[in-house]
C-alpha cells in the first residue's frame, strides 16, 4: 500500500467524472501532499497524467490490482523557486561512487514509484521526528525531485549536529541511473 | 497558450450532448475558462424538459444499456456540473426568437446573447470547437 494524504473513491465513474472529482479532491491538501485517486475507468490513466501535467501537478504512477487502478497525483507548488542556501553540495552523478547513505526525503509515493537503489527514504516532513534513524558518523547524501527539499533537510540535518551532509544537485527529475520500484 | 476554450453546440441529439459536455467538464476542470454557444436544435441540450429526454440517433436505440452499464451521468447531471465548475452557457437569442423561447424555458444561470457574443470570447480560445 503506497502512502498517500487523501483517498478519493471514483470506482465505477465514467468519463469525465474522475477528473472531476478529482480536480475537487485535490483543492483540500496541501502543495506537496500525496492524493490517491482510486478509479475503474480504464481511460484514467492517460488522461490523469495529461490532466496533471496540464494544472501543473505530479503524476506519480499507477498501480493496478485487479479491475481497479490507484493513480498517484502529487499537489503542485505554485510557491517561486527559491534559491538553495545549504552550501555542501555534490552533483548527482557523482553520488553513486560515494560511500555513505543516500537519504531521498520526498513523498512516500514518490520514492515508491523510482528511487535510486539502496537509499533510504523519510519524507522532509518526518525528518525531525526520525534522526535517530541516522548514523552522525556516516556521509549523507540528501536527495529529492529538484533540489529545493533537499535543501531544507540537508539545514535540518545541520542544525541537529549532522556534520558530513550534502544536497544532491540537481535531483531525481535528472536522474538517468537504474531506478528500483517498490509497487 | 490560450486559457480559453469555446464550444459550439448546434445539434440536439443525446450523443451531441454527451460530446458537448465531456469536453466542456473536462476542460473546466483541467482550469481552462469554457463558454459553450448553444444555437438552433443545440438549445434542447439546455431545455427545462427537453434536456431530460434527448433522442438517440435512430437505429443506436440498443446503446441505452450500454450507458447505463458504463455508468455515464445523465445530461442533467452534467449540465449542473459544468455549471458548477464555472462553464458559462450563451443561449442564441436569434434562435430562441425564431422558436418562440424565453429565459425562462431554459436551466438557471445562463446567458443570452448573439453571435458577436460569441466571436468576440472565442476570437483568442484554443481550442473553438463544433458539434
Amino acid at each position: 500500500m503506497i502512502k498517500a494524504n487523501l483517498q478519493l473513491d471514483a470506482k465505477g465513474l465514467a468519463c469525465p467524472m474522475p477528473i472531476v472529482k478529482t480536480k475537487k479532491a485535490i483543492t483540500d491538501l496541501e502543495e506537496g501532499q500525496v492524493l490517491e485517486v482510486q478509479a475503474t475507468d480504464k481511460g484514467s490513466k492517460a488522461d490523469l497524467a495529461a490532466w496533471a501535467s496540464s494544472v501543473g501537478h505530479q503524476y506519480l504512477g499507477t498501480v493496478e490490482e485487479g479491475d481497479v487502478f490507484y493513480h498517484y497525483i502529487r499537489k503542485g507548488s505554485s510557491e517561486p523557486e527559491v534559491e538553495k542556501t545549504f552550501e555542501h553540495t555534490v552533483s548527482l552523478n557523482e553520488i553513486e561512487s560515494r560511500d555513505g547513505l543516500i537519504l531521498d526525503v520526498r513523498e512516500e509515493a514518490e520514492y515508491a514509484f523510482g528511487h535510486i537503489e539502496g537509499a533510504k527514504s523519510i519524507p522532509l516532513g518526518e525528518l525531525e521526528s526520525r534522526l535517530e534513524e541516522l548514523n552522525k558518523e556516516q556521509e549523507i547524501y540528501v536527495v529529492c525531485r529538484t533540489g529545493k527539499r533537499s535543501d531544507m533537510a540537508a539545514q535540518i540535518l545541520a542544525k541537529n549536529g549532522f556534520t558530513k551532509v550534502y544536497n544532491v544537485l540537481p535531483g531525481m527529475t535528472e536522474w538517468n541511473g537504474k531506478l528500483t520500484k517498490e509497487v | 497558450m490560450s486559457n480559453k476554450v469555446a464550444i459550439i453546440a448546434a445539434n440536439g441529439g443525446l450523443f451531441d450532448a454527451y460530446k458537448v459536455f465531456n469536453i466542456a467538464t473536462a476542460a473546466a476542470a483541467s482550469e481552462k475558462e469554457v463558454q459553450i454557444f448553444f444555437t438552433f436544435e443545440g438549445l434542447n441540450l439546455i431545455h427545462k424538459q427537453a434536456m431530460h429526454a434527448l433522442e438517440m440517433p435512430a437505429g443506436k436505440e440498443h446503446l441505452t444499456e450500454g450507458f447505463e452499464k458504463a455508468n455515464v451521468p445523465t445530461i442533467p447531471q452534467l449540465v449542473e456540473m459544468a455549471q458548477e465548475l464555472g462553464v458559462k452557457f450563451i443561449a442564441c437569442q436569434m434562435t430562441m426568437d425564431v422558436m418562440g423561447l424565453t429565459k425562462e424555458d431554459f436551466v438557471d444561470g445562463i446567458e443570452v446573447g448573439g453571435a458577436v457574443t460569441f466571436l468576440e470570447y472565442a476570437k483568442d480560445a484554443s481550442p473553438t470547437l463544433t458539434f
